[in-house]
């Protein structure tokens, strides 16, 4: 008896992304991650303190504890299921098709970062934040949405992203973990001028080698908060920003489908083109669009040292 | 005919691994033997659409898998393929194994998925290990997985590489029952290095040796090529192609003169593959 179904491609990607999300969700290394970001932001929140401080810097929680075990983890689930390739390579479903389902997983870390921010408003409306608090009210609404959603969930599913593109080109034993580290490097080389004591003067600066610091895919905005309790965000605008980094997230999709020699139609090659092109917009407008000089607060009171 | 190979030839770095091969298989069980190196996982492959020929035609299931990505898809959705070498996802279960080819086999519906998966794992016998880990399961079981994923949605073509490797004799009697079933409907290609398992299973047997077809023809014809070439002694014989001393205490003597006082024996597979193929088989022949 012939016990085949009727085929359609969405309905198999959509049962492969399930798959693929389960996998994903019930990785040691992504529960731990998740579980310490999520306890770990109220005890950062500034205990002892009477509000709720330096909030536009918390998202390096999530993008630390989620974002990476996330490359982690999807770079892994990525390699796994070639371990199989023989067998699943003969099957109707393709490489590229499989890249999919495992980039679609990465819903489970953006999820979960959605959750942290959820907690983060929990957190701040319980607390409550100081009148001079970089945060809604002194800042553009936008800016903050911006910041939150670039450096937290969205640097968690960009995590996951950049893993299913680490694992599917580089197969060399500890990729995922050189890609981690590569990343760090990254980041910080990109914004190492901008540290140090002279942070707040030079986000104030309107230097353009401040918002170059937007080319790398997790920037700096929040200073954090220092001795004489002010802080500042850094120059740029974080609404581009945050397209920007969406557009790194489908090119690093397009860029893992297209290790899939069979994916590799004029279609696909023209739409990494166009992602690439946008990419590029959304910097330069994050870049030249926004304000140039960074936004720098009144002291915080309780914050002040000494 | 379900699968049809003319001039099928394939290369790796300059060496043949195939020549020249025409062929055609239909309903019902064909067993490849072979030598190590003769080509047998190459045609195989081949055959499963995992690789493409160098030359000649290959229509697989009325279709031409090297004409379009969409007729390769066709045609692999009539597939079932089961590699010499599988390895496995580490944190997936037996089920979730089977499930996940499934899927790639474009089972979508949920209900049904799952129904077909108890199915196949319930036809090799590992319905009770669903909820175990693959990395966990001896090596026949994880054997039978790969077999389970071939057997998702009864395919018309079951291409088998060595599937009887690392099951135990029980195991191997489940496998010829769950064949013996399959073949009514489907051609299933098997390659194995127990002839005692082509001679149970396969109607018709092609051996293959350094890349070519050396015989093609059904199980008893090529026993019967043996016929009168196969002695039990008490002693053993230089020139023959093989012998060995049996649990008996006597000799069984495979080609060269018949020795004196020799009582000739019942020829079998194994006999006439090791006549054919000579000093090749015989050392493939020899344990690991």
């Amino acid at each position: 008896m012939q016990s085949t179904l009727p085929t359609t491609g969405h309905g198999t990607l959509v049962a492969m992304v399930a798959i693929e999300a389960r996998r994903f969700a019930r990785h040691p290394l992504f529960l731990l991650g998740a579980l310490v970001a999520l306890v770990l932001q109220p005890l950062v929140s500034g205990v002892g303190d009477p509000f709720a401080s330096d909030v536009l810097a918390w998202p390096i929680i999530p993008a630390f504890f989620i974002g990476l075990p996330s490359l982690v983890v999807a770079a892994l689930l990525t390699r796994s299921t070639e371990a199989a390739s023989e067998a699943m390579g003969t099957a109707p479903g393709s490489e590229a098709r499989r890249t999919l389902a495992v980039a679609g997983a990465a819903v489970v870390p953006f999820t979960v970062g959605l959750l942290w921010l959820a907690e983060l408003f929990a957190i701040v409306s319980i607390k409550g934040v100081h009148p001079h608090e970089l945060w809604f009210g002194t800042m553009d609404d936008l800016h903050v949405w911006g910041i939150l959603l670039a450096l937290g969930p969205v640097a968690c599913l960009g995590g996951a992203l950049l893993g299913v593109l680490a694992g599917r080109w580089l197969t060399f034993r500890g990729a995922p973990a050189v890609v981690v580290v590569a990343l760090v490097a990254v980041d910080i080389g990109a914004q190492i001028g901008t540290m140090g004591e002279d942070i707040v003067a030079h986000h104030a600066s309107g230097d353009l080698g401040v918002r170059a610091r937007l080319l790398a895919p997790w920037a700096l905005w929040h200073s954090g908060g220092l001795p004489d309790g002010r802080a500042s965000v850094g120059g740029g605008d974080p609404v581009w920003y945050l397209f920007y980094l969406l557009a790194l997230c489908a090119l690093a999709v397009g860029g893992a489908a297209w290790h899939d020699r069979t994916a590799r139609t004029p279609r696909l090659r023209l739409t990494l083109y166009a992602v690439i092109g946008v990419a590029v917009t959304f910097l330069a407008l994050a870049v030249f669009a926004g304000p140039e000089a960074g936004t720098v607060s009144e002291p915080v009171p309780f914050k002040v040292e000494g | 005919m379900t699968v049809d190979l003319i001039g099928v030839g394939k290369s790796y770095a300059g060496t043949a691994a195939l020549s020249d091969i025409t062929l055609s298989f239909g309903r019902g069980v064909t067993g490849l033997l072979g030598p190590n190196g003769a080509g047998k996982t190459t045609l195989l492959r081949i055959v499963a659409t995992s690789i493409a020929a160098d030359r000649g035609r290959v229509r697989l299931l009325g279709g031409d898998p090297h004409a379009s990505h969409a007729e390769l898809t066709q045609v692999r959705r009539g597939l079932g393929y089961l590699p010499q070498e599988l390895g496995y996802p580490g944190d997936m279960t037996t089920y979730g194994f089977v499930e996940y080819v499934a899927v790639l086999k474009e089972w979508n519906d949920r209900r049904a998925r799952q129904r077909e998966v108890r199915r196949v794992l319930e036809l090799v016998g590992l319905a009770d290990l669903a909820g175990k880990r693959v990395a966990k399961l001896s090596g026949g079981q994880r054997r039978r997985v790969g077999l389970a994923q071939a057997l998702l949605g009864d395919p018309r073509l079951l291409v088998l590489d060595e599937p009887t490797t690392g099951l135990d004799p029980a195991q191997r009697a489940t496998l010829r029952r769950t064949l013996s079933v399959v073949a009514h409907e489907a051609t299933v290609l098997l390659s194995t290095h127990q002839t005692e398992d082509v001679a149970a299973l396969c109607e018709r047997v092609v051996v293959l040796a350094a890349g070519q077809v050396r015989f093609d023809g059904t199980v008893v014809d090529l026993v019967a090529t043996a016929a009168g070439r196969v002695w039990l002694t008490d002693h053993d014989v230089p020139d023959a192609a093989v012998t060995w001393r049996t649990g008996t205490g006597r000799h069984r003597v495979v080609g060269g003169s018949p020795p004196p006082g020799a009582e000739s024996a019942e020829p079998t597979l194994e006999d006439a593959y090791l006549l054919m193929l000579g000093a090749d088989a015989a050392v493939s022949a020899l344990p690991a």
